[in-house]
């Protein structure tokens, strides 16, 4: 324990260090621009940001991302509330009750909520996040190539059967995404993979240039066949924040503990993320709350329950992200990335031998959670008016920024390219409803699980078996195949039900 | 009329499955000198190929047998999310219809492909100002003034941050496009 606080004694330093301070209220201030800005999602403004990063020294360019995707969860609410427009999915419960509060002239009240369901939620999250990371970053180090590679399957697993719209097109996109991480010369047998004798293609596909193609310029292409139609906005008497009493927040402890509790296991967990922790957590208060049955008519509740644990999500994601190297989500994905660009393999190995790093990041998900709070409470109205700005206009610097970011990663044009032709696969993949986070995560995670899979192999003399006997590597993969099936089991006990109703209903 | 919306909706599994059996084809010819008991570099992406194919058969068996617009099988979380969603639909802002208008992306498209092959003749700053230029008025944006100072503004600003504080060197372009480049970069002080 004492070792920790040290740590994070550390990372506190080094976050108030002058020029870490700065990237970290800018970052603040980006996320939540980019939470309320039409045509732009936290995770698409937290890869354009990621060729600023370039130059930069590793803590800083950390301290940046992480707090983009921290105050990303928070901006989207004063939206929802004020406006009726979600900046992202993770805001749309807060238009349930936020908005019925803001129509009974309460709109300064909701937001206050917001505020403090953000700060409560991060905070709590944060907390645990500490408390959490060393524990299992110790039991990490003692795994080996099995349990890696069944960590790996099991997050890859978790990705596809929980998030993603179908199960067949996350798989589709899941392997496309490991296939694409083949392209180039193999690291064992210096094989050309997948090049068809084309000389950039030997040195691989750069996963930054899948990432910034498929979730930049893919959803600039779809909102430009859309013919970039935003809906008018409705004109709002003042834009302020009234906090609410103490009493007031504590007759609700409650709901903000039972919140930050589930945002911070859905957090953990690979595949859900701010989204489903905002919804879960929103239906749960509906179910087992004090005024389950007010919900949905305007009450404190029903904001506390989907801001506190979609901000909790934040820091249940980051544990996996640096204790065992998975990212859950788009924007942990690329913060992983950061990761890479700087040579370091986010992991156990890190957590022991970079602990300054990962203990910066901590800190600054803590200081970033309170700068977020303070700006939203002063900076409030002149940020939601950013609402206003053409889509148009965002789009097309939404464009100039993945073209630059492409090419500024290794100078080459030809990166270009092949980001332009990931702008249109992801575009396709929006069309046709493939998501895009298990491509991303595949190449990204690509390597890793193919390494860890052939030298298990290698040492092993080809036994398969070995990834299922082994007393960690075994039960992980027995749940990662529960994982996998659960969906289509959950999937036929419901045609079956159905075809009894259907059934029942003939017979009277 | 059913037949059709069947082979719509198959259609992009079964190319994608064909692709996979072409790329698996392509995997079993890679080179390399093969050591006795161990693995080749072509196993993982055949492994993966493999289930590629057989996701993408079981779908267009599935459409094939079952219709079009059947059930998925969906992601657990996500129907939960759904569920929810519906129960509270009215407090949501009615959805406008989506528009489509493919015209605009392929106009859309065509100009980045030409951005990317223009970048390194024209060099950064004639073609960005132009590309952005050109993409606001793609999108139907005729603010004539805005425009101009936005793309003028906007792309000095990044041609200044990324070549001046990011360090990176962005094309110049060839003569004579790249005197301009020369200019402005003496202009802000870049070396």
């Amino acid at each position: 324990m004492e070792g920790i606080l040290t740590n994070l004694a550390v990372g506190f330093g080094q976050v108030f260090q002058p020029v870490n301070f700065l990237m970290l209220v800018i970052g603040i201030i980006l996320g939540l621009l980019v939470a309320v800005l039409p045509g732009l999602t936290l995770v698409m403004g937290v890869v354009l940001a990621l060729p600023f990063t370039y130059s930069m020294d590793v803590i800083p360019a950390i301290i940046l991302l992480t707090a983009m995707y921290v105050s990303g969860t928070y901006a989207g609410a004063w939206t929802s509330i004020l406006f009726r427009v979600p900046g992202e999915p993770m805001d749309v419960p807060l238009l349930w009750d936020g908005y019925a509060m803001a129509r009974k002239g309460q709109a300064a009240y909701a937001l206050g909520w917001t505020l403090l369901s953000a700060l409560f939620g991060g905070l709590v999250a944060a907390t645990v996040m500490v408390l959490l990371a060393q524990p299992i970053a110790r039991i990490a180090l003692t795994f080996s190539t099995p349990e890696y590679f069944a960590i790996l399957f099991f997050g890859l697993a978790s990705v596809v059967s929980l998030g993603g719209s179908s199960l067949a097109n996350a798989l589709i996109s899941l392997f496309f995404g490991l296939l694409i991480a083949t392209v180039g010369v193999d690291d064992t047998y210096g094989a050309p993979r997948f090049t068809f004798g084309v000389q950039i293609l030997s040195d691989g596909i750069d996963y930054l240039v899948v990432m910034v193609g498929a979730y930049g310029l893919g959803e600039v292409f779809m909102r430009l066949e859309q013919g970039f139609k935003s809906a008018p906005l409705e004109a709002v008497d003042s834009i302020r924040t009234r906090l609410p009493q103490l009493r007031e927040v504590l007759a609700r402890k409650g709901t903000f503990l039972r919140s930050s509790v589930i945002g911070i296991i859905i957090g953990l967990v690979p595949g859900a993320g701010a989204t489903v922790a905002s919804f879960l957590s929103y239906g749960v208060e509906g179910q087992y709350g004090k005024r389950w049955r007010e919900m949905g008519n305007g009450i404190p509740e029903g904001i506390i329950a989907p801001q506190t644990a979609a901000t909790a999500s934040v820091g249940g994601a980051i544990v996996p992200l640096v204790t065992l190297g998975i990212p859950g989500s788009g924007a942990t994905a690329i913060i992983l990335g950061a990761f890479l660009l700087h040579g370091l393999q986010p992991g156990p190995q890190v957590f022991a031998a970079s602990s300054n790093i990962v203990y910066s990041m901590f800190a600054s998900v803590f200081v970033g959670i309170i700068v977020m709070c303070v700006i939203g409470y002063f900076a409030m109205k002149p940020m939601v008016r950013v609402l206003e700005f053409p889509e148009v206009i965002v789009s097309a610097y939404v464009m100039m920024l993945c073209l630059l970011g492409a090419f500024a990663a290794r100078n080459n044009v030809t990166d270009v390219w092949l980001m332009v032709i990931f702008g249109i696969v992801g575009y396709l993949f929006e069309r046709f409803k493939f998501p895009i986070t298990p491509l991303v995560l595949g190449v990204i995670l690509g390597p890793l699980a193919e390494s860890s899979f052939m030298t298990t192999m290698i040492s092993y003399g080809n036994d398969w078996t070995e990834f299922f006997t082994r007393p960690i590597s075994g039960p992980i993969m027995a749940a990662a195949i529960l994982t996998l099936l659960f969906p289509a089991i959950r999937h036929l006990r419901h045609e079956y039900s159905q075809r009894r109703i259907a059934a029942k209903g003939r017979g009277t | 009329m059913a037949t059709d919306a069947r082979l719509t909706e198959a259609l992009p599994y079964a190319i994608v499955g064909a692709a996979a059996g072409y790329l698996y084809y392509a995997a079993a010819h890679f080179q390399y000198h093969a050591r006795t008991g161990t693995l080749g570099p072509d196993f993982w992406p055949q492994a993966i190929l493999v289930l590629t194919i057989v996701v993408c058969l079981y779908e267009v068996i599935k459409i094939a047998v079952r219709g079009a617009h059947t059930h998925d099988v969906v992601g657990v979380l996500e129907d939960m999310v759904k569920e929810s969603a519906n129960k509270h639909a009215a407090a949501e802002p009615d959805a406008a219809p989506v528009e489509s208008h493919p015209v605009l992306l392929l106009l859309g498209i065509g100009v980045t492909l030409l951005y990317v092959a223009a970048v390194q003749k024209l060099g950064f700053f004639l073609t960005t100002v132009t590309y952005l230029i050109v993409f606001m008025l793609i999108g139907r944006y005729r603010r004539w003034g805005v425009i101009a100072a936005v793309s003028l503004i906007g792309t000095l600003l990044l041609m200044f941050i990324f070549m001046k504080l990011v360090y990176v060197s962005l094309p110049i372009g060839v003569e004579p496009f790249s005197q301009v480049t020369f200019f402005l970069m003496q202009v802000m002080g870049i070396r």
